[in-house]
């Protein structure tokens, strides 16, 4: 509601604000409005944003990962008719790891999230290993040198 | 050298009009047919057509208000009513889709388990990305206001640079919304829920998706100089579609997001 105030404020404050400096000989007072908006925007705003990005990426953290139980309910997951892309069955913003297809069982997606989780750690393991090899050649260089 | 005795804008004929009607019309009716017949044909056509008459019809004005000064005291009082008017149609139109959403959540159908939401759909956390979505979008309204204040005192640089910040933000929101898109749990084809859910935010981020291009045009025009200090409607019309874009989502996001959860 406030923001409607505001909203309705905007829309007349800026005919308004063109009279007035049409009227006014020199706009001196306008010099101020543009500063005090610049403050917030920096001292209020953003900071609000970054508030907000924190507060999400910790609260991320803490999610469990894992998948509430497939049930095959009869009114989610409708199919009344295609979808008019791919082979009509996937949503246009389909996600394998978090969206089970009708015909899907609890298996499909955890199977997928399984191969991936098991893809993932593999290239992991690997580039630690590499990391540990240069590391080590380091260490063994200035031990040396 | 023609002269008027009125401070009206007599427009000069313009194909724009005609061009824009038949491309709305192969939108339309392509949209239809791409559903049921995989054609993507007369949709790819009509969206063509239109993106060429709004590029075309809108140089147009710009060239007649900024460059042959047609654009008279009277003549912006009336486009302010139009702009007015327009965005109140959209509210209408938003009107609706919440409509939809209330008919739905308020009285729950025993097929959805008589609870919303219903039962087997776990909605997004209102205090994770939606709550980030809020700060941007309101963020944005500061920044695109900060800008308007720098237009109207002159401050050049400034008005660049917060009009910059405004499209960033705007940027930033449709990103989040993407990635909340594509990690949500639910789809469109999730029962009522889906639908009201995909249809009501789906729109909302189309028009995000339009103000910024909107308000991307209005940075242009304004590094090339066309607004002044006492004269730069294009950029308040922006501004003021922009608020409305973030009040509607105040709206979705006290609704559907913190209700409906």
């Amino acid at each position: 509601m406030a923001a409607f105030g505001r909203f309705s404020q905007v829309l007349l404050r800026s005919s308004l604000t063109q009279t007035r400096r049409q009227l006014s000989a020199a706009a001196g007072h306008g010099e101020q409005s543009g500063k005090t908006w610049k403050i917030l925007t920096f001292v209020v705003a953003l900071p609000g944003v970054g508030v907000c990005m924190l507060n999400t990426f910790l609260k991320e953290q803490h999610h469990s990962h894992e998948q509430p139980e497939f049930v095959p309910y009869t009114h989610l997951r409708i199919r009344s008719k295609r979808f008019p892309w791919g082979d009509g069955n996937k949503s246009l913003f389909h996600n394998p790891h978090v969206n089970p297809l009708p015909d899907a069982s609890k298996s499909q997606t955890q199977e997928h999230c399984a191969n991936r989780c098991k893809h993932f750690v593999l290239v992991l393991i690997s580039a630690s290993q590499q990391l540990l090899r240069k590391r080590g050649f380091s260490l063994w260089f200035s031990a040396n040198h | 050298m023609a002269h008027q005795v009125h401070a009206y804008h007599m427009v000069d004929p313009s194909p724009w009009p005609l061009t824009g009607a038949v491309g709305a019309l192969l939108l339309t009716s392509g949209l239809a047919i791409w559903m049921h017949f995989h054609n993507m044909t007369l949709l790819a056509l009509g969206l063509i057509l239109l993106l060429l008459t709004m590029y075309q019809w809108w140089r147009d004005i710009v060239r007649e208000g900024t460059f042959q000064g047609h654009h008279t005291p009277p003549v912006q009082k009336g486009l302010r009513y139009g702009m007015i008017l327009f965005i109140t149609s959209e509210v209408f139109f938003f009107l609706g889709f919440f409509w939809a959403f209330y008919h739905s959540s308020l009285a729950p159908t025993p097929e959805l388990g008589g609870c919303w939401p219903p039962t087997g759909i776990t909605p997004l956390d209102p205090f994770e990305v939606p709550l980030l979505n809020t700060a941007v979008l309101l963020a944005s309204g500061v920044t695109v206001t900060w800008a308007h204040h720098s237009i109207m005192e002159g401050h050049r640089k400034e008005a660049i640079q917060s009009l910059t910040l405004t499209i960033l933000l705007g940027f930033y929101f449709t990103f989040l919304q993407a990635m909340e898109y594509y990690e949500a749990p639910f789809t469109i084809a999730d029962g009522v829920y889906g639908s009201t859910f995909f249809v009501a935010t789906g729109f909302h981020g189309l028009h995000v998706i339009i103000g910024s291009t909107f308000l991307a045009i209005c940075l242009l025009r304004q590094v090339l100089y066309h607004f002044t200090s006492e004269h730069h409607f294009g950029f308040e019309a922006a501004a003021w579609y922009w608020h409305f874009v973030d009040v509607v989502w105040l709206f979705l996001y006290i609704s559907i997001y913190w209700w409906g959860s």
